[in-house]
């Protein structure tokens, strides 16, 4: 018996349309997570923010006044971050990729970052309070803190790196050393420019991942409660995030202080998403650049 | 489009200066031929037969010329046509070359002058002016890539045609009058069958030049 | 009376045996070529061409496990010797490639990225350097008001004689090609082929070709390359009216395997 032809067709098409509505739902339900989240975020958050809110000290056992210097804390956290991170980082992302050639050190160099990318980040903070809080004796510092988020950062930065620098077809460096530039020449000057606008997005991206971590900065730099802003990188700074986290367990009121947390959870989140939306316009922008150079 | 002067462009241009150079020696040997003919000048004949050697060589360069062409430029269209064409009026210049040689042969064979009353009875002369006539507007056409001109060549080897029509009887008439002379007289008549064959190698030419511009093959039919 | 002198060869090489690891990838080849020609190296897939295009600026040393004995010599310098500038050879060395690469800047800084490479800063000699080098390419006319514009914004075509600019501005004497046409439209092969055969009076020229005729077209010299073999070189006329070896003419006619 020969199958007919027409029934066939109808079975694949119906197969064809129940496979495609199935992803398209399943897309639809992230894309409601994520607005659920905002939109909660947002809704309870909103009332909280003024100007005072974002300039302001904590007063009143957190309960009032603003948050300011968790703001600040942050901000200089991951500034410090980023001067350790981001140099070793790129340089270990274009020796792995530009100077090694398929082997055992390029193959080890790739599991210790995969490894240390692996490892949970409190194991960081724990580290960290080990390392540079107790062993360098810099205590509890914004030092010690960024340290200790660029170690947590590192790997990121280094694999972002890399696989840029990857993405850059190999007969742009070929084309480089047949003009006689030496390899430092063509990293400089031919495979680096390309591979920016990957980086840098990477880099930035990174950054989102720092300011929101809470675990690495609990026992070394973040304060419970310090309503001042810091004067040197061995002064102690609060954090956004550990400031969220200590308004809504452990305040000394947690029902008065809820508003407050909503909008400390606000502004983490607005901050996280611009920088997204800073990554996506540079990348445009050097994109751009790149090739008018 | 802009079309560019090319390597082939070249190549081309170079077979054609060759072949109009062989053309004119051709053309030379046929003349001095004829000099050689009327002035019974034996040394002059013997000069046409070594210069043969030239025109075999000249026929030979031509040939790799265009061997080389086919191998490395795989000419096509318009290219292809004037190569083709090429190699055969190559071998048709060729023969010519070879009908001037046995003219020259004919005249070194025989010891004294030939007979001015021969000679112009047989209008062996006129035939030597006709062909290279031809010859010559042959070239110009294929030098100028003018079909008209090179059109109106199969009109004129009617007039080979016809001397060669008459020439039996005439050199018939002629042995009879003049018994002493037969064996020249033979030899005038084998000069004006080769004289007009010369007539048809040029025709010959002349289609090669019309197939190669307009890509008419005109061989074995009636010209138009 | 001509004097009859053969020319000192620009290009030697003499027993070269190269090894990808294990894999014997060139057989000891010897072949020289003289200035101001085109040698076209043909010979199937794998059989080593390209390879050996390498060996003259010595692109292979950037293949992980390469190794090369016999001798390559350019104009009379062994260039595996220990004291060779790499650099400095690839700078006397142009190559091009199959695939245009031109570099993600203007069409200015493409060509002028030889000479700043090599320390070349004068910015008149550059802009003067970077015309002429356009204009020996025959690309000046379509790029000259848009030397700012990026390289990225030209055609294949174009891009590959942006390339060939590229390499003529350090002003090298000896210009390899590795299927420089293969990945281009006809109109633009032909473009390039003329650039070529225009070249040949300033520079020796190797060329790796798939394409036959491309070969025929515009080389002076053919070689025929088989499984890491030269079987034969010689003029480019006899290797395709009359070459000597079986294999080759198997190949020129396309009766191969």
């Amino acid at each position: 018996m020969n199958p007919d032809p027409a029934k066939i067709h109808r079975r694949k098409q119906l197969s064809q349309r129940l496979v495609f509505a199935l992803f398209t739902l399943m897309s639809a339900a992230i894309v409601l997570v994520l607005v659920v989240i905002l939109g909660f975020i947002v809704v309870r958050g909103l009332p909280a923010i003024n100007w005072g809110f974002l300039t302001k000290m904590p007063e009143n056992g957190m309960t009032e006044g603003g948050i300011f210097p968790a703001i600040v804390g942050t901000f200089c956290l991951v500034l410090g971050s980023m001067i350790f991170a981001f140099p070793i980082g790129i340089m270990s992302g274009i020796y792995v990729n530009e100077y090694t050639n398929d082997g055992p050190v390029k193959r080890f160099m790739k599991t210790m970052t995969n490894n240390l990318a692996g490892i949970p980040s409190i194991v960081f903070g724990l580290f960290g309070m080990a390392l540079f809080v107790n062993g360098l004796h810099f205590g509890d510092s914004i030092l010690a803190g960024s340290l200790t988020l660029g170690l947590l950062v590192l790997p990121v930065v280094i694999r972002t790196t890399e696989e840029s620098l990857k993405a850059i077809d190999n007969s742009f460096r070929i084309g480089s050393y047949a003009l006689g530039a030496t390899k430092l020449q063509t990293i400089r000057r031919v495979v680096l420019p390309m591979a920016l606008p990957n980086i840098i997005t990477g880099l930035i991206l990174s950054i989102g991942r720092i300011s929101g971590e809470t675990a690495p900065i609990l026992f070394t730099v973040a304060a419970y409660f310090l309503p001042k802003l810091p004067h040197s990188i061995f002064d102690q700074v609060m954090a956004l995030p550990y400031h969220l986290y200590v308004i809504s367990t452990s305040g000394t009121n947690i029902a008065s202080s809820r508003k407050m947390a909503y909008g400390t959870a606000l502004v983490l989140v607005l901050i996280v998403l611009a920088l997204n939306l800073l990554a996506n316009a540079l990348r445009r922008y050097f994109g751009k650049k790149v090739k008018m150079n | 489009m802009t079309t560019t002067h090319s390597h082939l462009d070249e190549e081309l241009q170079l077979l054609k200066t060759d072949t109009l150079n062989m053309w004119k020696l051709v053309r030379q040997q046929l003349s001095k031929g004829k000099e050689a003919l009327v002035h019974h000048d034996k040394d002059l004949a013997r000069q046409v037969v070594a210069v043969e050697r030239r025109v075999n060589a000249y026929e030979l360069k031509i040939d790799r010329d265009c061997e080389n062409i086919f191998a490395l430029f795989t000419p096509v269209a318009i290219d292809l046509r004037f190569v083709l064409a090429a190699l055969k009026i190559n071998s048709n210049l060729e023969r010519i070359g070879d009908i001037a040689e046995g003219i020259a042969r004919f005249v070194i064979d025989i010891d004294k002058s030939f007979d001015p009353e021969l000679l112009k009875v047989s209008r062996i002369v006129e035939m030597f002016e006709l062909s290279d006539a031809m010859l010559i507007d042959a070239s110009k056409a294929y030098e100028k890539e003018d079909t008209k001109l090179a059109r109106t060549l199969f009109k004129r080897d009617e007039k080979l045609d016809e001397i060669n029509g008459n020439a039996s009887h005439v050199i018939t008439d002629y042995i009879k009058t003049h018994p002493e002379n037969i064996r020249e007289s033979l030899h005038i008549l084998s000069m004006i069958r080769k004289l007009e064959r010369v007539g048809d190698q040029t025709k010959n030419i002349a289609e090669e030049i019309i197939f190669y511009l307009e890509a008419k093959v005109l061989k074995h039919k009636d010209p138009i | 009376m001509a004097k009859d002198y053969v020319k000192k060869p620009k290009v030697m090489a003499k027993e070269v045996n190269l090894y990808y690891g294990d894999f014997h990838a060139l057989k000891g080849i010897t072949l020289s070529m003289e200035e101001n020609h085109v040698v076209a190296l043909i010979g199937p897939s794998g059989c080593g061409k390209s390879t050996f295009l390498r060996c003259f600026n010595r692109m292979n040393d950037l293949i992980p496990n390469t190794k090369v004995t016999g001798l390559v010599m350019v104009d009379g310098k062994d260039i595996n010797d220990r004291g060779m500038n790499v650099d400095q050879l690839r700078k006397n060395i142009g190559m091009v490639f199959q695939k245009p690469n031109p570099f993600p800047k203007s069409i200015f800084e493409n060509v002028a990225y030889g000479l700043r490479v090599n320390g070349v800063s004068d910015a008149k000699f550059i802009a003067e350097r970077v015309e002429r080098s356009l204009v020996q390419s025959a690309l000046w006319e379509e790029v000259k008001d848009k030397l700012k514009k990026s390289a990225f914004e030209l055609s294949g075509g174009q891009q590959q004689r942006l390339c060939i600019a590229r390499a003529l501005a350090i002003e090298p004497s000896i210009v390899l090609m590795d299927e420089p046409a293969s990945a281009l439209d006809p109109i633009s092969t032909a473009k390039i082929e003329e650039l070529i055969y225009e070249l040949k009076s300033q520079y020796t020229i190797i060329i790796v070709t798939h394409n036959m005729q491309q070969a025929g077209r515009v080389s002076d010299k053919t070689a025929f390359f088989y499984m890491g073999e030269l079987i034969e070189y010689d003029d480019t006329k006899i290797i395709f009216t009359n070459p000597k070896n079986t294999r080759t003419q198997n190949y020129v006619t396309g009766r191969f395997g």
